[in-house]
């Protein structure tokens, strides 16, 4: 694999967080560890480890992953944002961060990093989503405290406040 | 409270405490923490439900790269003083002795340098077990051929009970503990126009709280503990610590960051006490991170089955219960004690009755440990007690929700002799979920369909029992705070709502408020993050304290202003005096010189003793959830579809509507997945969905089409500004709503849970004979 250096080391290249980063690492290593463990990444939550709970959720090249069930090889040339790389550089909240703080639409926490992702990536392409559209979308994980009520409602404010625009 | 100046925090609509932290991932759990030279543990799982340890050999293990300790059982001895936990009963070992009880309990630890050394070392271990019978189910360990789990009965304590109450420990073979309870006359039954008899059964869950069991235990030089852990009871665990190794409880740091998640679970010694040992064993601090899977076969809620006599009179009037409820304690007592004694006391429900009698005795099976689980107790209760009494209403030609109106405990009313108030008027709550889902009107449904309505009301004492809080609010020169208590942060809202009430007394922004880190050698002591306590028990210690800080600031201010503290006001670190203003920082320091001075306040809370309470002391509050359910069932295949849930909670006065918002709906879809289809499955003592995949909780494709949770404000709690517990009350009768409306509707009655298409059709097609 052309990933592989001539000393044998794994390089892999990609966009993180909007930062062009070369990390050395071994093939068996999944993406969680990569950031949790080798990048002090934290934000990224791993609960099941097995693509079912979505705590994980990273996106890449803009779309929902499961970091726990990702090589990280597999994100060789490609984008990835993880929560770390959600607000703005001067620490303002992304709307829908802003509209999860304001709705308490999170208990523990522990799902909403990946919840805030996979909404991120749902108004990147439906700014304007049903009901409906929001829960198909969020059903691919799990919040075991909120009941998901707020959730849906938040996202549908952030993505109120995204098509207004900034607030001047 | 003083005050009757408006409220300027309390019950407004502030962010959450923990909003920026949570929102960018920046919010720290035991999970995410690694020391320098930090090993990891993993732990052998017996793979037999019942069976004699012959020998463990770990030889092998112990000779792999990276291992740098493997323990088991029996040579625990040379680094704890006791090598068993449990609540009421110590029958737990930290790692099997000579016997295993479930598929699951722990044989051998090992620390290695990474996971997948530990792992590695696992697979080495050579145990040779000898098969005994199992006891996969409470049938089977009640059988007269059984053999028993503990052929030596491990030892424990009854606590204190008061009017009417009692408790026996090990009452007869494989029953750990019997809880009794009795009021009034059995006599009453003969002049009952009718008495029934019914039997259910309730499926047991896992908590599946996302963060995993997990802890960094660090054994330092001169026998000083450090335990980071995700953890909901951080003093009694303290004890338990103290208790295993016998050190004093002044040598250890029990410390607690976020929880993610935990709904009873994270009570008690769980990961601790291995990872303990291999640190000590090593010099080196140890992590123990337990998988999901694991999660499924270390904790779970309790099965089981309830057998209700209810006398009533031919007007619907409810005359007397007795109650036999067997619980499926799991392998080890853990806490099924304290949820007995709950279940048992809480089987009549919010109802008046002349006479009740209630035993709830708790099997020993050769399954997960059962424990705490939101409701405790309360939830197995309300599922028989409200299933029964709409078959009652409907066998006596009676409209359910009339019956229940008719025999409701009125507000303030003693629930129990002894007993407190009732604080909420329950009949204005079943009004309001009765309303919203159109409990009256016409039942119209797509063909091949039928449609139903259903109500109930959960109801348990709240506050837990005998349980003491104490607080710390300290106010430095500058008039920053400190709030230190020991409730946990587990998503509930806590630090929120607790600092909320400083502010507000204190007079302060809220974002002056910091709620300091929990360390149990510098944090007051709290008996633990449950019972839906914290804003009533802690909630009043708080209170206590930060009134404890305003009058001694406003007494400062009144000798040197040289007038009555009655006369000055506190506000944003300044003292108003009529017209005056008078910054306290430069009073301070004047005063104090120096650097300054900082103020603190102490504050206790516990319900006082009191022997004419059933349970020694009397309810802190009274926690009530009321369900209402719309639905159709197909006749055809027996699916449910839900067209509308409501869900409603008196918090009394909300200190923060859309955290007691969320609570109640959490817990309304918590009790949906119990009702419909959540359960852990057993192939005999083999659970066969102890996994993420497999094992199916709530998604948000499960929302009901309406979801509505009412948040009632009824003004009688007991804590601050008037407030009462949230978080369990509305979990508990969604199931018995869903069922009921399921009769309503199709005119069949499912005594098990969950209720499944098939168990629903099968009961349709029986009927129809």
């Amino acid at each position: 694999m052309s990933l592989i250096s001539k000393d044998g080391a794994l390089r892999v290249a990609f966009t993180l967080n909007g930062r062009e980063t070369t990390v050395e690492t071994v093939t068996s290593r999944v993406l969680s560890d990569l950031l949790r463990d080798d990048m002090n990444l934290k934000g990224t939550r791993v609960s099941c480890g097995r693509t079912v709970c979505g705590a994980c959720s990273v996106l890449v090249d803009g779309f929902p992953r499961a970091a726990c069930s990702t090589f990280a090889f597999e994100v060789e040339g490609r984008d990835v944002q993880t929560i770390e790389g959600v607000e703005a550089p001067d620490g303002t909240l992304d709307p829908v961060q802003a509209a999860f703080a304001a709705k308490s639409a999170f208990q523990c926490g522990f799902c909403t990093s990946g919840m805030i992702l996979l909404a991120k990536s749902l108004l990147a392409t439906h700014p304007d989503p049903d009901r409906a559209t929001i829960i198909a979308w969020i059903s691919s994980n799990i919040c075991r405290c909120t009941g998901y009520e707020l959730i849906v409602e938040a996202v549908q404010d952030a993505a109120r406040a995204m098509r207004e625009g900034p607030k001047s | 409270m003083s005050d009757q100046k408006p409220l300027r925090i309390v019950g407004q609509p502030v962010e959450r405490a923990d909003a920026h932290a949570k929102v960018t991932g920046r919010a720290r759990y035991t999970v995410d923490l690694a020391k320098p030279g930090m090993l990891h543990a993993k732990v052998l799982r017996s793979p037999h439900a019942h069976a004699r340890v012959v020998s463990v050999d770990i030889a092998a293990a112990a000779a792999m790269p990276g291992v740098r300790a493997v323990t088991t059982g029996p040579q625990l001895a040379e680094w704890v003083a006791m090598p068993v936990y449990g609540y009421f009963i110590k029958d737990q070992p930290i790692l099997a002795m000579d016997r295993v009880r479930y598929e699951g309990d722990m044989v051998a630890a090992v620390a290695a340098d990474t996971e997948a050394q530990a792992n590695a070392a696992l697979a080495l271990i050579r145990v040779e077990y000898a098969a005994l019978p199992d006891l996969p189910d409470i049938d089977a360990a009640l059988d007269t051929d059984a053999p028993d789990l503990f052929p030596e009965t491990p030892r424990g304590v009854v606590p204190p009970y008061g009017q009417g109450a009692s408790a026996q420990l090990w009452p007869r073979k494989n029953v750990c503990y019997a809880f009794r309870y009795a009021s009034g006359n059995a006599s009453v039954f003969e002049r009952c126009d009718h008495v029934f008899d019914d039997e259910f059964r309730f499926s047991r869950m896992n908590h599946l709280h996302l963060e995993p069991f997990v802890c960094v235990a660090e054994w330092r030089e001169g026998d000083e503990i450090e335990v980071v852990t995700s953890c909901q009871n951080p003093f009694p665990l303290r004890k338990e610590i103290a208790r295993i190794f016998r050190l004093a409880e002044s040598r250890i740091s029990v410390k607690v960051p976020f929880v993610g998640g935990g709904f009873g679970a994270k009570n008690n010694c769980k990961t601790e006490p291995i990872a303990l040992v291999l640190s000590k064993m090593t010099g080196r601090p140890v992590r123990f991170c337990m998988t999901m899977e694991e999660g499924f076969l270390t904790n779970t809620q309790h099965a089981a089955v309830l057998k209700l006599k209810t006398g009533v009179m031919a007007d619907g009037t409810l005359v007397a219960r007795q109650s036999h409820i067997l619980l499926d304690s799991g392998a080890y007592s853990d806490a099924s004690p304290l949820v007995a004694e709950k279940a048992g006391y809480r089987v009549s429900g919010p109802y008046r009755y002349q006479h009740v009698e209630s035993l709830c005795e708790c099997v020993l099976t050769t399954t997960t440990p059962a424990g705490p689980y939101r409701g405790f107790g309360g939830t197995q209760a309300t599922w028989a007690s409200e299933s029964q009494i709409d078959m009652i209403a409907r066998r006596l030609g009676l409209d359910p929700m009339e019956m229940r109106l008719k025999n409701l405990v009125a507000l303030h009313e003693p629930w129990m002799p002894g007993e407190s108030g009732v604080d909420s008027d329950m009949a204005e709550g079943l009004a309001l979920v009765a309303e919203e889902i159109g409990y009256d009107r016409p039942r119209d449904a797509a063909p091949g369909w039928s449609r139903g309505r259903g109500l109930a009301i959960g109801f348990k004492d709240g506050g837990g029992v005998n349980k003491p809080a104490q607080a710390r609010v300290k106010v430095s020169t500058g008039g920053d705070i400190h709030l230190m208590c020991g409730t946990v942060e587990i998503g509930q809202g806590a630090r929120t709502a607790l600092a909320q009430v400083v502010a507000e007394i204190l007079g302060a922004p809220l974002a002056r408020v910091e709620y300091l880190p929990l360390d149990t050698r510098y944090t007051p002591f709290d008996q633990g993050t449950n019972a839906s306590s914290a804003i009533t028990v802690m909630g009043q210690a708080v209170q206590r304290a930060a009134v404890s800080v305003r009058n001694q600031v406003l007494q400062m201010a009144a000798e040197h202003l040289g007038t009555d503290a009655a006369a000055l006001e506190l506000e944003d670190w300044t003292i108003r005096h009529g017209n005056e203003a008078h910054p306290l920082a430069p009073m301070i320091m004047h005063i104090y010189g120096g650097t300054g001075f900082e103020f603190t306040g102490d504050g206790f809370h516990k319900q006082a003793n009191d022997h004419q309470a059933p349970l020694e002391t009397k309810s802190v509050f009274w926690e009530i959830g009321w369900a209402g359910v719309d639905l159709s069932v197909d006749r055809e295949t027996g699916q449910v579809k839900i067209h509308a849930l409501a869900v409603s909670g008196d918090a009394g006065r909300a200190i923060h509507r859309l955290v007691c918002r969320g609570q109640d709906e959490g817990a309304a879809l918590m009790g949906l997945g119990q009702a419909l289809f959540e359960q852990m499955v057993y192939d005999g003592s083999r659970l066969i969905n102890g996994e993420a995949l497999m094992y199916r909780v709530p998604l948000a494709e499960d929302l009901p089409d309406r979801f509505t949770s009412i948040l009632q404000e009824q003004g009688h709690g007991p804590g601050p500004f008037g407030a009462k517990g949230m978080g369990e009350g509305t979990m508990l009768p969604v199931p018995p709503a869903i069922a009921n409306a399921i009769e309503d509707a199709v005119g069949v009655r499912i005594r098990d849970l969950p209720l499944t298409p098939e168990r629903i059709l099968s009961a349709i097609v029986a009927a129809q004979g």
